[in-house]
């Protein structure tokens, strides 16, 4: 009974990670239909952002804001200068994006070297319930997600910037017509969906040790939970989609190892969105 | 005779709005029929219904007395049903004699067969002279030229051709009523054209289908049609 | 929509003098030069280059996908690695004929078959290409923690050692390739071979439609052709390819590790070819071998700042000479041929 918690908490812990973790993209491949291969670079920028303030004496949770931000302004220089002429070209942003991670993953590599970095854990040890114990750490940063998660949903729902938003996505004609700056709210969104990657990145890093690539693990991994769940869907669909990826990973992982688990994932997303190419939560 | 293209009840609803409300409509082969009405009226929906790029709601289509309803659009294709789009639709990087090249790949000739069709659609539509172009590179009266060649290098044998005199100059427009008659009258061919130019429709004297909101208002010949008053009503937004 | 170039090196090229420059002849000059290499160039040079051949054959795979058929692969080296560590296997598992010619065929046969499955799986539903592009991305991460975790078979991050294949030829003898010359006069014609091979593929029918598709999808299908075939087609050619390469490169590396079918290499793949020319097959194979020549030449030297020097040019070809360096060679041809297409 207690294993059956502990694996439910497991998958839940992890499934808002992973929501968090992929919030960024689903915000960007959501609203402005980019796919931002550089995602994993910006969650692996936040987290040495984090670590090199923390460097410098800045205690944790500013350090995670000062790095959020950083990544942010720098995806906003990445819009500005580079993917808002290919917004109408797919690929093109797909590549570029691309390219941002290649080159952002070498530097990392100069100025930080490749070592394996680490961040203490601010909220160390566990809460115990009893029948489960639920991480400390782990638990804010999964309460925080959902946090997040419905936030932003208020947001978009609610007020009038994200009617605005969400205008523009339904019909971009229009609303330039009813005067909305489009490239402003593209930028706005990008920057936006840029924060966030940082942020979770930042967030991470007192739960695993840094190294160039770790932002990398989420991308493929975020990818599938954003268009599994449903692109249209940034809210439902990025929770649902972490579910059914990151939850039947940890399920998985319980009968094999953690490579194999991730791999039959994957070839069950793929099997998925062949069938309902728009996702779970598609409207049909 | 059976008509080449017949529809049969064909409607087109798109979450509420009505495009095509149960329309009959048949063009005999070897003939022109032009396909007229304001905006809205459901001219580019019968059109794509017809080609495959719209599945309808209900109804019916027959080709040929084949029931090509459930047909896959390159299915249809190989039937002998070419569209050619409102805005032109080439293969804009490739050169002319490429475009007609990969039109007359998709019909399935054996390679000299092959050339000389494609040197024979190229004195057709006028573009012998600019076989080595780009697409890119021609006029937009030459690119609308260039994809009806390609429906002949296909071998279509109905031919769809959705506003094909747009931002045509008028001697252009001219040598295009030219063409479609003789598409008709020399090579049998059977042309569904939906256009708004009066003069083009009036100099083809081709019969003419009105549609409006969707349905079919009146057929007839063009002296007809210009006659009624309903037709005269719809037009000017009385209806 | 697909991923288009802006420009296309299809149809008869212009009847002029300058046909000598044309990408045939060139690609015939540097086969002689590589084969007269042996002659004047250290061993290790010798030992060394057949891999990095057998890295442009990957590369003209994914030219193929690309530059012809327009939908980016960034699972290339997923083949690749499966070639190797099928050849690892049938080496290992011996066998009255030649395991080494079996590896071969093998390979071929379980990349093309792969390829094809997962190909016609996704393309007969029309997913969006973007969404293929990420599905091979997924294809070099499943075959990255395969390799891993089916340790038992595959060695796990340990990796699998490989013999040297040997050229049998039933009563007419045999010929080892274990040493360095004997292997790279076996690797370098195959690789010429195959460029031409594919070259004729591409100026053909196949490589057409391929155009077609990578142009306008939309408007072929509107001409009756069935275009889930074709990019299937492709993508079983580009993966056969890929996979035979690899074989290939197993038994001449003698070692097999998971990295090799990794992301990382995969994307390494995709930015060889957008510098050297997507829709140049020539300008892939050089790439391949020229690019992964110098990253080792100066891996040694100064890792970082090669990467970022490719990064950088991978993404100054993307915005401003999307023809690579093939685009603009090309170009510069024709300028001074007065002009396309005179």
């Amino acid at each position: 009974m207690s294993t059956a918690l502990s694996v439910l908490l497991d998958a839940t812990l992890i499934t808002l990670v992973l929501a968090l973790a992929s919030f960024g993209l689903a915000i960007i491949f959501g609203l402005i239909g980019v796919i931002n291969m550089g995602h994993g670079a910006m969650l692996t920028l936040g987290a040495y952002f984090t670590w090199a303030c923390m460097e410098t004496g800045i205690p944790f949770v500013p350090a995670a804001l000062l790095a959020a931000l950083g990544v942010g302004l720098l995806g906003l220089a990445l819009e500005h200068f580079v993917i808002r002429y290919f917004y109408d070209r797919p690929f093109d942003t797909l590549l570029l994006t691309w390219g941002f991670f290649l080159i952002t993953t070498e530097i990392i590599k100069i100025v930080f070297g490749t070592d394996f970095r680490s961040v203490a854990n601010p909220l160390r040890g566990g809460w115990d319930l009893g029948v489960i114990e639920i991480p400390i750490y782990r638990g804010a940063v999964a309460a925080f997600s959902l946090l997040v998660i419905l936030a932003t949903g208020l947001v978009l729902f609610r007020t009038g910037l994200g009617i605005k938003i969400r205008a523009l996505i339904q019909n971009r004609e229009m609303a330039s017509l009813l005067g909305l700056n489009i490239g402003l709210t593209y930028k706005l969104v990008f920057a936006f969906g840029a924060f966030m990657a940082g942020l979770a990145g930042a967030l991470l890093t007192p739960m695993m040790s840094i190294d160039p690539y770790i932002g990398n693990i989420y991308l493929v991994r975020a990818f599938f939970a954003v268009t599994v769940g449903g692109i249209g869907q940034i809210l439902g669909g990025t929770l649902i989609g972490s579910f059914l990826i990151g939850g039947t990973e940890t399920v998985f992982a319980l009968f094999s190892s953690q490579a194999l688990a991730q791999t039959i994932v994957f070839a069950l997303a793929i099997l998925v969105l062949r069938f309902r190419p728009a996702g779970v939560l598609a409207q049909r | 005779m059976t008509p080449l293209i017949r529809t049969e009840g064909l409607t087109k609803r798109f979450r509420g709005l009505l495009a095509n409300d149960s329309i009959d409509f048949a063009v005999e082969t070897g003939t022109v029929r032009c396909v007229i009405g304001p905006n809205g009226a459901g001219k580019t929906t019968l059109i794509a219904m017809i080609s495959g790029h719209l599945a309808p709601t209900a109804g019916r289509i027959w080709f040929e007395d084949q029931n090509v309803t459930d047909l896959p659009v390159a299915r249809r294709a190989r039937l002998g049903i070419g569209r050619k789009f409102q805005t032109p639709t080439v293969f804009d990087n490739l050169t002319a004699y490429e475009n007609l090249e990969l039109a007359a790949l998709g019909a399935g000739r054996a390679a000299a067969a092959r050339s000389h069709r494609i040197a024979e659609v190229l004195e057709l539509v006028r573009l012998s002279d600019q076989a080595w172009q780009t697409a890119a590179a021609l006029s937009h009266g030459q690119r609308q030229w260039l994809e009806i060649g390609m429906l002949l290098a296909n071998d279509a044998r109905l031919l769809l051709l959705d506003e094909p005199t747009a931002g045509m100059t008028a001697e252009e427009t001219h040598a295009t009523g030219e063409l479609v008659r003789e598409l008709a009258q020399r090579l049998n061919l059977t042309t569904i054209i939906i256009e708004h130019d009066i003069n083009f429709i009036r100099d083809l004297q081709a019969p003419v289908t009105v549609l409006h909101l969707g349905r079919v208002l009146v057929e007839g010949s063009f002296e007809e049609i210009a006659r009624n008053d309903q037709v005269r009503d719809v037009y000017l937004g009385n209806a | 929509m697909s991923d288009q170039a802006a420009t296309t090196r299809m149809g008869p090229s212009s009847p002029h003098a300058l046909v000598w420059l044309s990408e045939p002849v060139l690609a015939l000059v540097v086969f002689v030069l590589l084969a007269l290499l042996p002659i004047f160039l250290p061993g290790y040079v010798i030992y060394i280059l057949p891999q990095y051949m057998l890295f442009g054959l990957m590369a003209m795979s994914l030219v193929l996908m690309w530059g012809f058929a327009g939908m980016v692969s960034f699972g290339q080296a997923a083949f690749f690695a499966l070639g190797a560590y099928t050849m690892g296997l049938v080496m290992k598992a011996g066998g009255p004929i030649n395991p080494g010619y079996i590896g071969l065929l093998l390979a071929a046969l379980v990349g093309g078959g792969i390829a094809g499955l997962v190909g016609y799986f996704l393309f007969s539903a029309g997913v969006r290409p973007t969404y293929f592009v990420l599905v091979t991305l997924a294809l070099s991460i499943m075959m990255e923690q395969i390799a891993v975790s089916q340790s038992q078979i595959t060695g796990g991050w340990n990796g699998m050692y490989i013999d040297r294949l040997s050229l049998t030829f039933g009563r007419f003898g045999a010929v080892s390739l274990y040493d360095d010359a004997p292997m790279y006069w076996f690797v370098l014609p195959i690789m010429a071979a195959i460029y031409f091979g594919l070259r004729a593929l591409v100026r053909g029918r196949f490589g057409k439609v391929l155009a077609g598709i990578r142009e306008n999808e939309d408007r072929l299908i509107s001409l009756g052709f069935r275009t889930p075939l074709w990019k299937t087609a492709a993508f079983a050619l580009s993966g056969a390819l890929a996979c035979f390469a690899g074989a290939l490169y197993g038994t001449h590396a003698s070692f097999v590790a998971p990295s090799l079918g990794g992301v990382l290499f995969s994307t390494e793949v995709v930015v060889w070819v957008a510098i050297g020319g997507r829709q140049s097959l020539l300008g892939g194979l050089l790439a391949g071998i020229g690019v992964a020549s110098l990253s080792n030449f100066l891996s040694a030297i100064t890792p970082q700042y090669w990467q970022l020097v490719l990064g950088v040019l991978f993404v100054v070809t993307v915005l401003f000479f999307r023809g690579g360096i093939a685009g603009v060679l090309g170009r510069l041809v024709e300028r001074h041929a007065g002009g396309p297409r005179a």
